[in-house]
């Protein structure tokens, strides 16, 4: 129940509302269907959904050594382009077991392009045979 | 490393070509029981096959070591994420894991390589014999044939068991339910019809597949070693999800068999397919339902349980000329509670089938085997697939069993009884002991003919009910080796015709002289 007022919540947000005008109006309509004792729950729900719809916009692209991110970043931009997504925040983080490239995630998205990935991806080949 | 491996990673370097390509992917957000719910894969599609990421965070020395890609399969989508079955072990996905969507719909593997081997439901080999090379891959979720792909049933399924074959006979292209309580004798009907088949000439005979559900890989494995000796594995393929699989995979199995089945069908084969059973299947939906939070409706199983049978069962087909003339005959088997057959998942399935042979726990303690209750037991399209022959003797069985059935209630109750009833229930014990059947011997239909021929001319009359038994397995004995000349006629004419008949009373009589010690005394 409370997932679904939450999901309303985050919607009229989404739709232009202020935060502070939406949860007003939620609370008039929980107070009339006598539902107000849901409001925490409802709060805890809405948490919810506001990180994971931040995690979706978040953009994160891994590289193994500092001094990749330059060449790395060029690369992931052409990627994102192709992927339709905006290049504005990217998140650069230091991953020391991709060995080399540069791994993005980002939206639904994921583009590998990881030494490790390759390296792997050679090994199964060559094994599975 | 040996020079081998060493030459063919330099290969693949030098052949390597990266694709530099987005995938499209989820992460879990929680796991239990096997289902697991994904945040994102808003592109996914029903019955998707997703592949867990488990290399992430991991050196590559432990992302090699790493046993086979965990696979699973999408089930609900909802508005916020899907909601999958874990296709493997659920201990190795963990929260946070990246799931990515590989736009495939399950399908099995089939082909001739399958037969005499034994699998999972995802088509895996599990008898360590090896991987398979050239396989048609078919799709596990498939649409049944419609009416005018079809076309009735009219060639005879042979069970190789006496009271099935003359009184409850089964024709290729149907679906013919075998129920009763635990320890009945269900799946021995069923592997005894499998054995059966090798009395079929090679070109017609039937490919076999059996599917275990929820059973004890003790039972399968004995199972697996019977088909074996009986020379039976060679036409068989064996499809194994044991009670200590996944529900997901105990849901699935079915699909999977009848998925390879389809593949022969196409070709114009006919196929013989059990589901043992059913009723552990709708347990395992039942779990897997609960688990993805689907409504519960009565006994707990969810709103379409009944077309999950349904719509595996609707696709055993006879196919027309024109689509091949293949077949797929589908056995399944439920199991009822107390011998309770107007319980939820044995009605549904009962009125989905083409008939039903019902095993009861009653006769099964009296040592009458098969325990079928032919009483309550059905054929609805079998009997235009019997052969004339069979039809001949056959003709009155039923009915001659269920008078004696009712006479022997009654015997209980009266103290004298009338000549005619008296020699009815004569008749009647007799031909309930002539029709009692070792299990994993069946019994070629020609050879079914000329035993049911010989109680229908009173060959049995004279012998003591105790000794019918044995009467009549020396008169298989003598058959097979004074009358094989006959037998054969019997099985290329498929019929009983009078010079036939004339030639089987002279082999009785034969019979008769040679052991009069069973004759002597009534």
């Amino acid at each position: 129940m409370e997932n679904a007022y939450a999901q309303v919540l985050w919607r009229l947000i989404q739709a232009g509302k202020t935060p502070h005008d939406a949860v007003i109006a939620l609370r008039a309509v929980l107070v009339t269907d006598g539902r107000e004792v849901l409001l925490p729950r409802i709060g805890k729900a809405f948490e919810r959904i506001a990180r994971r719809e931040m995690a979706k916009s978040r953009i994160t692209l891994s590289i193994a050594r500092e001094k990749d991110e330059h060449h790395a970043k060029a690369e992931a931009k052409n990627a994102l382009e192709k992927l339709g997504l905006s290049d504005k925040d990217i998140h650069v983080q230091i991953d020391e077991d991709l060995i080399g490239g540069w791994r993005l995630e980002g939206g639904e998205y994921l583009v590998d392009e990881s030494y490790r990935k390759h390296l792997l991806s050679i090994y199964n080949r060559s094994t599975n045979e | 490393m040996n020079s081998t491996i060493v030459e063919k990673i330099l290969k693949e370097i030098e052949h390597y070509a990266p694709a530099h390509e987005g995938e499209h992917v989820g992460r879990v957000t929680a796991v239990g029981d096997g289902v697991v719910a994904i945040d994102g894969l808003s592109k996914a599609v029903m019955s998707e096959i997703i592949a867990f990421e488990e290399t992430k965070d991991k050196k590559l020395a432990h992302a090699m070591e790493a046993q086979e890609v965990i696979y699973g399969l999408i089930l609900n989508l909802e508005e916020d994420g899907v909601r999958a079955a874990v296709l493997g072990d659920t201990a190795r996905v963990s929260e946070g894991m990246t799931v990515k969507s590989t736009g495939k719909i399950l399908s099995v593997p089939s082909g001739e390589e399958l037969l005499g081997r034994v699998v999972n439901a995802l088509g895996e080999p599990i008898d360590a014999k090896g991987p398979f090379k050239n396989v048609t891959m078919m799709s596990v979720e498939r649409e049944a044939y419609g009416v005018i792909d079809r076309k009735s049933v009219s060639v005879p399924m042979a069970t190789g068991i006496k009271s099935i074959d003359a009184m409850i006979p089964i024709g290729r292209g149907q679906r013919e339910l075998i129920i009763g309580d635990r320890s009945t004798g269900k799946t021995t009907v069923a592997i005894d019809t499998i054995i059966n088949q090798r009395n079929e000439p090679a070109e017609k005979r039937p490919i076999c597949i059996y599917v275990a559900i929820g059973q004890k890989e003790s039972k399968t494995a004995r199972i697996v070693a019977q088909l074996r000796a009986e020379r039976a594995l060679e036409y068989t393929i064996i499809v194994d999800a044991p009670a200590s699989a996944p529900a997901a995979l105990q849901f699935l199995a079915p699909f999977a068999g009848v998925a390879m089945g389809e593949y022969f069908m196409d070709k114009g084969r006919d196929v013989l397919i059990i589901y043992d059973d059913l009723s552990k299947q709708a347990v395992a939906y039942r779990e897997l339902s609960l688990l993805l939070r689907r409504p519960p409706g009565r006994e707990a199983y969810p709103g379409d349980i009944f077309y999950l049978h349904s719509r595996l069962l609707e696709r055993a087909a006879r196919l027309s000329d024109a689509k091949g003339g293949g077949s797929i005959t589908a056995l399944p088997i439920i199991e009822t509670q107390d011998g309770d057959v107007s319980g939820y998942i044995p009605t549904n399935v009962i009125s989905i089938t083409d008939g039903q042979i019902f095993l009861i726990s009653e006769l099964f303690n009296k040592g009458i085997r098969p325990a079928i209750d032919v009483g309550i037991s059905v054929s609805r399209v079998g009997s235009s697939a019997q052969t004339k022959g069979m039809k001949a003797v056959a003709g009155t069985l039923k009915l001659e069993l269920a008078q004696f059935r009712e006479l022997e209630a009654f015997m209980q109750f009266a103290q004298d009884l009338d000549k005619a009833t008296a020699d009815r229930i004569a008749s009647g014990q007799r031909m309930v002991e002539v029709l009692k059947q070792k299990n994993g011997a069946p019994m070629p239909v020609e050879m079914q003919v000329a035993v049911l021929f010989a109680a229908q001319k009173q060959l049995f009359a004279d012998v003591p009910v105790a000794r019918v038994t044995e009467t009549e397995a020396k008169l298989v004995a003598f058959l097979d080796g004074q009358a094989s000349g006959v037998l054969k006629e019997i099985k290329t004419s498929g019929a009983l015709s009078d010079d036939l008949k004339a030639k089987l009373a002279k082999v009785f009589e034969e019979f008769r002289l040679a052991h009069t010690e069973l004759f002597a005394a009534k």
